[in-house]
């Protein structure tokens, strides 16, 4: 209950202080061209928001671990490899993925080109417009919806592919070793990813868009190649069906 | 305004007054101070853009990276106080916290599965942002700084992998760290330099752990705040940025 003159509340009196040093500057402020009835007050708002969000991890970490172990194998010996061996499973794609070409190409120039292409991501794509709206807009969402078809379609035909019939073992003696493990898999792999680019670009589609596409090829194939590695990779790192792996081994356990 | 005198002693003391620099919320001078100088504004405009609380928008991905990473290091510490990183005792260590520290197996759980959910949750959260096209200017910094908590944050996970020291984990470094072996001319040297050898060991484990406890973690808690921060100075979350029409 306040019933000082407004000019009172604005100008408070006996604070030691009445002037600010300002300065007029070009610029947006954050508030540029919203008013003040659109926003709500972080305090306790965005608070409560928060403490939600903290206590649903929190819960559902705990039910989790109530019902679920962390595993325990035996212990190491050096001696005695396990079958399969398998990276944990955020790197388990690019363990498929050196199954299909050479490892240099698999384990360093290809991640090293996603990484590249993170960093330069806000770099090449600068214009502000649509920041801020999922997929940007309508025809964005479909290109984002007929990439990931597109990629999971080719990701799958080329590691089922490559695994029903080797390049690697039908180039043997034909071609020098580096055709069928660097040249062929890179032109395949950037077939995969440039056909797309190349579709939309002869559609006049904006850099935007061809990101969106390039994104999306990504993202999709990663996932491809994360379950082929996790759950259809067996002992020999051998390509089996998740329900029929030999020896009882039960991907799920590699957790 | 009515407070009993032992209460304005406490309120009025030198001690109190180092911790709360204003007085009682009851004028507009104090109010505001009680709002400004609290630490929840360091973090936080005054008001938000309702837009940015749509749970659509973030799905709350970057603040459960954040609680996932809290989770961590509060398992995190108490699994150091008996986790030992040598070659005969890391295992053992492991067992004993499984069977007979209290709640040691339960602790360890969460720790793990944390690890493992913050991993998926700032994919997602990289997902969230590309597609909602939030990296643009004047964000584009704060993305490059979120591709190195994305590294930082798989590294943890990775050298994390090792420490039970079972034939689980030795096997999935073994092959993680062959893959840096690739690499052209350096490859030989870099995976050197990450094992400490030739193969995984002893060395591997000290340098694995010191890198686990140590480096990713700090270097991970530096890298958030300057992430939120940079969320707060670059103008709030972009859906703030949407023109109403749309
Ligand atoms: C340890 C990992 C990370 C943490 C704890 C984290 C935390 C956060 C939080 C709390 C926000 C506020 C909005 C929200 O909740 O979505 C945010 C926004 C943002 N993050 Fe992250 N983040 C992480 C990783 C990343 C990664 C991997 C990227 C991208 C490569 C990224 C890019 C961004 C950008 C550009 C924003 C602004 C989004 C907008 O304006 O809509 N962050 N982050």
């Amino acid at each position: 209950m306040n019933d000082a003159p407004m000019n009172e509340e604005i100008f408070p009196k006996g604070t030691g202080k009445s002037y600010a040093l300002v300065e007029m500057m070009r610029g947006e402020s954050p508030m540029v061209g919203k008013g003040p009835e659109k926003t709500v007050f972080s305090f306790p708002v965005v608070l409560l928001w928060e403490i939600l969000i903290l206590l649903g991890v929190t819960l559902a970490l705990f039910f989790f671990s109530l019902v679920k172990q962390a595993p325990l194998d035996a212990i190491a010996n050096p001696q005695v490899t396990t079958d399969p061996a398998k990276a944990p499973w955020y790197f388990v794609g690019l363990q498929e993925l050196l199954e299909h070409m050479h490892p240099t190409l698999a384990g360093i120039v290809i991640p090293g080109i996603l990484v590249l292409f993170l960093v330069a991501l806000p770099y090449l794509d600068y214009s502000r417009e649509h920041a801020g709206v999922w997929f940007s807009t309508r025809r964005g969402k479909r290109i984002a919806g007929w990439t990931a078809l597109y990629a999971v379609v080719a990701m799958t035909a080329f590691i089922v592919l490559d695994n029903a019939f080797s390049m690697r073992e039908l180039l043997r003696g034909a071609a020098p070793a580096w055709v069928a493990q660097w040249l062929l898999p890179s032109l395949i792999l950037a077939l995969i990813v440039l056909l797309p680019v190349a579709v939309l670009w002869r559609k006049g589609a904006s850099v935007r868009e061809i990101m969106i596409a390039l994104f999306t090829v990504m993202l999709a194939s990663a996932v491809v190649l994360t379950i082929s590695g996790f759950l259809f990779r067996g002992p020999g790192f051998e390509m089996y069906l998740p329900w029929q792996m030999p020896d009882g081994y039960n991907p799920w356990n590699d957790f | 305004m009515a407070q009993s005198k032992p209460l304005t002693r406490l309120t009025d003391s030198r001690v109190w007054r180092s911790v709360f620099r204003h007085g009682w919320p009851d004028n507009p001078l104090d109010r505001s101070l009680t709002m400004t100088s609290n630490i929840f504004f360091h973090l936080h405009p005054v008001k938000v853009s309702h837009k940015s609380l749509r749970w659509t928008y973030t799905f709350g991905l970057g603040i459960m990276a954040t609680v996932l990473y809290s989770v961590l290091v509060f398992t995190g510490i108490l699994l150091m106080f008996y986790y030992v990183p040598s070659v005969e005792r890391a295992y053992p260590t492991m067992k004993e916290i499984q069977l007979s520290v209290p709640l040691g197996q339960f602790t360890r759980n969460m720790h793990r599965w944390a690890a493992h959910g913050m991993v998926l949750v700032v994919i997602l959260h990289m997902a969230r942002v590309f597609y909602t096209g939030a990296y643009k200017p004047p964000r584009e910094f704060n993305w490059v700084i979120g591709v190195v908590l994305l590294l930082l944050t798989l590294g943890a996970s990775f050298t994390g992998y090792l420490l039970p020291w079972d034939q689980l984990s030795y096997w999935a470094i073994t092959v993680g760290a062959n893959i840096a072996g690739y690499a052209p001319v350096a490859g030989p040297v870099m995976r050197e330099i990450l094992l400490g050898g030739t193969e995984v060991g002893q060395d591997t484990l000290i340098r694995f752990y010191t890198l686990h406890i140590a480096l990713l973690p700090l270097s991970l808690v530096l890298l958030i705040s300057v992430h939120l921060w940079r969320v707060r100075k670059d103008g709030g979350l972009a859906a703030n940025d949407v023109p109403d029409a749309e």
